[in-house]
């Protein structure tokens, strides 16, 4: 109960940061405490996310629920109805109740501890999911009827671990199968012999295209509403309907599986006699067994502290871990499973948990978690393959410093993120995922992260540096939506198919290695040592070519192994039947040295091989560094010239700042000289303008003199005429009265000199006129001349005073 | 060896490998952080620290990998152990087991590994007096006659945690050129790319 209860409350969406300790986060994960800062920016951003995308997701359900109800609840009811009675009754009572099912259960169940904890083993989503389910089913459909239709296939062929593990699962499968599994799962597995029941609703896909072509219209508008991020509140429900969980499962199935436990050794023994019949061998459960150790020690380890994963809470998550390694032997328990199995108990009830479960490592990562961790190694070199295509920069640098990008995205790819990003992202960057169900979402967001911390990355010294960096970076990809729509939008041609070209064409190199250490270990420890020679010959291509040219001499049984199985253990057994069928010893004996001399020598052309590769690699390598130094050499000279340059601009700028002071001044000094010729030319105007005012007196002085000269002519005459009269009356009578005159002829006399006076004056003029007519000449001449215009203008007053004296004289 | 520049930093890759459980990580955080959780979250895949020491000619700068203890993570462990300087091989006192899938990465890393590679054997949890299963004695044996030094930690109570650490830097040969970290990789790109031309060919 408590555990349900727990689940459920975890599986609610809490107001973010509930009651527990600061350093964890709204879904009670712990928060670095170099993020708590970062954490708590990003909460309220999350909130408003959350709250606008609960209403985009309660509206599009809205909608489309009204739109689907019709067709899929009839499928539904054609689902139930095919189902057991009990399940209807299930779907009415709600889920909450103890159905009759799990009554079953706690029947095969005397342990009383477990029967509690199932009273919510299983739940249906909610109605307004139904349409979003039924729509993804088809997919599980399809991928149940491909992934069957694979599994069998190269099942006979495959290498011998391969081979071990297959058959211990089918056994064991086969073993369940006919004791667990009901009409249902097999209906399940098996779509094309159901007419009637479960899956008849649902068109069958033929082809791998159909699920894509055969969705609804509104698929699109819901691929945009999960890249936007699912509503916490139905995260849990809507994962179990992208990975189909009400397809998958099959009921009693997991009750099952942990029935094998928890009824004790007598189950135990029966299960192995039952495998033992069947041909297998009983490694299987000791395997188990060795599951079981595993699994305990990482229960305490897995989200250590969570406030949901309590005592009740481990107990789900080891029996989730044990129902599933059970379920598929192949994968066991694989680590990584433990926080995948203990996120979806957080999020949904613990059957649901487990179909979830299933669906994403059987299938969306079928591969990856087995022993031998294949996929999960192509993955690495398609990815490092994609990386060196669209950061080549990048990955120079990284190059560069000794760091493969593999040793940071392996991680990445295991956990798919948890505990990497932080956990926001994470859960954004599942939904997408399982939405898709593919690993394509792995990849586009190990992309984006590139994209995103590439360029700090190409700054870094060494490789420490550089991983540390990468490492702190995401886990501090608070962004997620930035992180997810960059993944999304940015990386569209990344997609399923091309991955599936890159992956088959990286797995024979993976496969191969993988074989080449095993084989490096065997030789090691194997003192025997022919196997592991058999083994080295059959790696090289070239000596299989030689080996089997060899051969077909002397048997031609051995050609087989040309034929492309890459099983050691066929040749051998071609070896021995080679020996069998050869009845002559001596050639047989012959046969075998000759392999033996040919092992040993394509061995040694192979060594010679791998050491000339190395080589030619350190080389390779020299002459890069020594490239490198040339250019740094070069860059160094570049970097001198480029000093100088600019030291020679700086002198430059100088230079041109002292011109510029230079020309400023140069123009203050313009503009007083303009100043000055201003003024001078404003003191010719007025100069011009006084010499005009004097000009005009002195014409007027002139007017006035010689008005004056006339005057004295006049006068002039008129005393001659006087004089001559005088004389003239002297002569007739020079008379006393002569003595009487003679004051005024004195006075006449004194006024003789005075002529030639005004004479003089007279003989002035013409100078002063001339003066005139020189003064016209040089008017345009201003400023020059016109210091020298002083003179005249002197002179002319001295004309003025001059001609003053004369009227003064008149005038007395 | 002293007599080289002093004060020059050296770059080592270590690796931990050794089984689940053993303390890899613990050890380490221990190292790097000086912290100590009863239950160190699993490790996927593997997780990277680095830490400088300095010992008296030189700082040995380490970029160490944490590996995954789980078995099938085997097959991803050459990635990280392929041009390290050093591993630590850690086992857990307690657990007989434990000590036997050290021997057996001890082999691997004799086999496949640098062969100038220092390699220490960590017997962790020495403060498990009562539940102790391997002996130090044995291990010592072990160790000395496969060429690797042994200390018994314990991370929880950080005895001789940084000693180990320690040990490996002044070990380290100081030969090998700081510029130049990663020049034990070459070989291995080499096997890679023999490995995939063999195949295509």
């Amino acid at each position: 109960m408590r555990t349900s209860a727990a689940v459920a409350a975890a599986s609610k969406p809490p107001n973010p940061l509930v009651a527990f300790e600061h350093k964890r986060d709204a879904y009670g994960f712990p928060v670095r405490p170099q993020h708590v800062q970062r954490y708590r920016e990003y909460a309220d951003i999350y909130k408003e996310e959350e709250e606008e995308r609960s209403d985009r997701w309660s509206s599009f359900l809205e909608d489309h629920h009204a739109d689907s109800t019709d067709e899929p609840s009839s499928e539904n009811s054609h689902a139930q109805f095919s189902e057991s009675g009990k399940e209807k009754e299930d779907d009415k009572l709600g889920a909450k109740d103890v159905t009759p099912d799990d009554a079953n259960g706690e029947e095969g169940f005397p342990d009383m501890e477990k029967s509690v904890h199932r009273v919510q083993l299983w739940t249906e989503v909610r109605p307004s999911l139904r349409s979003i389910e039924e729509l993804m089913s088809v997919r599980v459909k399809k991928k149940v009827d491909l992934s069957k239709g694979e599994q069998e296939d190269p099942k006979g062929k495959s290498s011998p671990s391969f081979d071990d593990a297959k058959s211990t699962k089918g056994a064991s499968e086969n073993d369940s199968e006919d004791e667990f599994y009901d009409v249902e799962r097999t209906d399940v597995q098996d779509g094309s012999s159901s007419d009637g029941n479960s899956v008849s609703g649902i068109p069958v896909a033929g082809d791998a295209t159909s699920f894509s072509a055969s969705t609804c219209p509104w698929k699109e508008e819901l691929e945009v509403l999960i890249r936007g991020g699912v509503p916490m509140a139905l995260r849990g429900e809507l994962w179990q309907a992208f990975v189909g969980v009400k397809q998958r499962r099959s009921k009693d199935y997991y009750q099952n599986l942990l029935a094998e436990d928890s009824s004790g050794n007598s189950i135990d023994q029966e299960d192995t006699q039952h495998v033992d019949e069947k041909g297998a061998n009983t490694e299987s459960l000791a395997v188990v067994e060795k599951w079981k150790g595993q699994i305990e020690k990482d229960l305490p380890r897995t989200f250590p502290g969570h406030p949901a994963l309590d005592d009740d809470g481990r107990n789900a998550l080891r029996r989730l871990l044990t129902a599933y390694a059970r379920h598929n032997p192949s994968v066991g328990y694989c680590q990584a499973m433990n926080f995948f199995a203990a996120l979806l108990l957080l999020l949904m009830p613990e059957e649901n948990a487990f179909w979830a479960l299933t669906g994403i490592i059987d299938e969306y990562f079928n591969g990856y978690y087995s022993e031998d961790m294949i996929e999960s190694q192509v993955d690495q070199l398609v990815l490092e393959e994609l990386v060196r295509e669209r950061f080549p920069k990048l990955v120079h640098h990284l190059d560069y410093l000794g760091v493969q990008v593999a040793w940071v995205t392996g991680p990445w790819f295991l956990s798919i993120f948890m505990n990497m990003l932080p956990w926001e992202s994470v859960l954004r960057v599942w939904d997408v995922l399982l939405f898709e169900g593919n690993r394509v979402m792995l990849f586009r967001t190990a992309l984006a992260l590139m994209e995103l911390y590439g360029p700090a990355l190409v700054t870094t010294k060494d490789a420490g540096d550089a991983v540390t960096l990468l490492q702190s970076l995401t886990g501090s990809t608070f962004d997620s939506s930035q992180l997810v729509l960059t993944a999304c939008m940015g990386y569209q041609n990344v997609h399923e198919i091309r991955l599936q070209e890159l992956r088959s064409k990286h797995r024979p190199a993976v496969i191969a290695a993988l074989e080449e250490r095993s084989k490096g270990l065997q030789a090691f420890r194997d003192s025997k040592g022919i196997a592991s020679k058999l083994y080295s010959f059959k790696q090289d291509p070239k000596s299989v070519l030689v080996d089997s040219s060899k051969v077909s001499l002397t048997n031609g049984s051995l050609s087989r192994s040309e034929s492309g199985s890459s099983n050691a253990d066929e040749v051998l057994v071609s070896l021995t039947g080679d020996g069998e069928v050869d009845s002559v010893q001596d050639l047989q004996a012959q046969v075998m040295w000759l392999k033996a001399e040919v092992c040993k020598l394509l061995e040694e052309k192979r060594s010679a091989l791998l050491r000339a590769e190395e080589l030619e690699i350190a080389l390779m390598e020299i002459v890069k560094q020594d490239n490198r130094r040339q250019l740094s050499a070069k860059v160094e000279e570049l970097e001198q010239e480029l000093a100088e340059v600019q030291r020679h601009l700086s002198d430059k700028q100088e230079q041109e700042g002292a011109m510029l002071q230079v020309l400023m001044r140069v123009e203050q000094e313009q503009k007083v000289t303009e100043d000055a010729r201003r003024f001078a030319e404003q003191d010719a105007e007025a100069q011009r303008y006084a010499a005009q005012v004097l000009q005009e007196k002195y014409e007027e002085a002139v007017a006035a003199l010689a008005e004056m000269e006339k005057r004295a002519v006049m006068a002039e005459s008129m005393l001659e005429a006087t004089l001559q009269y005088q004389s003239g009356q002297l002569k007739a009578q020079p008379s006393p009265r002569s003595g009487n005159q003679s004051p005024s002829t004195r006075n006449i006399n004194d006024q003789l000199p005075e002529p030639p006076q005004s004479r003089i004056s007279l003989l002035a003029r013409p100078f002063g006129l001339g003066w005139r007519d020189k003064n016209k000449n040089t008017t345009p001449e201003k400023t020059a001349e016109h210091v020298n215009e002083e003179k005249p203008n002197a002179e002319g007053k001295e004309t003025n005073a001059e001609t003053k004296d004369v009227k003064l004289q008149d005038a007395s | 060896m002293a007599t080289t520049a002093a004060n020059k930093t050296i770059n080592a890759k270590l690796v931990l490998l050794g089984d689940v459980g053993a303390g890899k990580s613990s050890l380490v955080l221990r190292f790097v952080k000086d912290q100590f959780v009863e239950f160190q979250e699993s490790t996927i895949g593997a997780a990277f620290f680095s830490q400088t020491l300095a010992v008296n000619d030189a700082t040995v700068k380490f970029e160490i990998w944490d590996t995954a203890g789980q078995e099938r993570y085997h097959s991803l462990a050459p990635m990280y152990y392929r041009g390290a300087a050093a591993a630590i091989i850690v086992f857990d006192v307690t657990n007989q087991a434990s000590f036997e899938r050290a021997k057996k990465w001890v082999q691997e890393l004799q086999a496949q590994g640098n062969a100038n590679m220092v390699m220490a054997l960590a017997g962790n949890k020495s403060d498990l007096l009562d539940a102790r299963k391997v002996s130090a004695e044995e291990a010592q044996t072990y160790a000395q006659e496969n060429g690797l030094f042994f200390m018994e930690t314990s991370a929880k109570t950080a005895a001789n945690v940084k000693e180990i650490f320690y040990e490996i830097a002044r070990r380290l040969p100081r030969v090998q050129p700081t510029e130049n970290p990663t020049g034990m990789v070459l070989p291995d790109r080499a096997m890679d790319r023999a490995v995939s031309s063999s195949c295509c060919a």
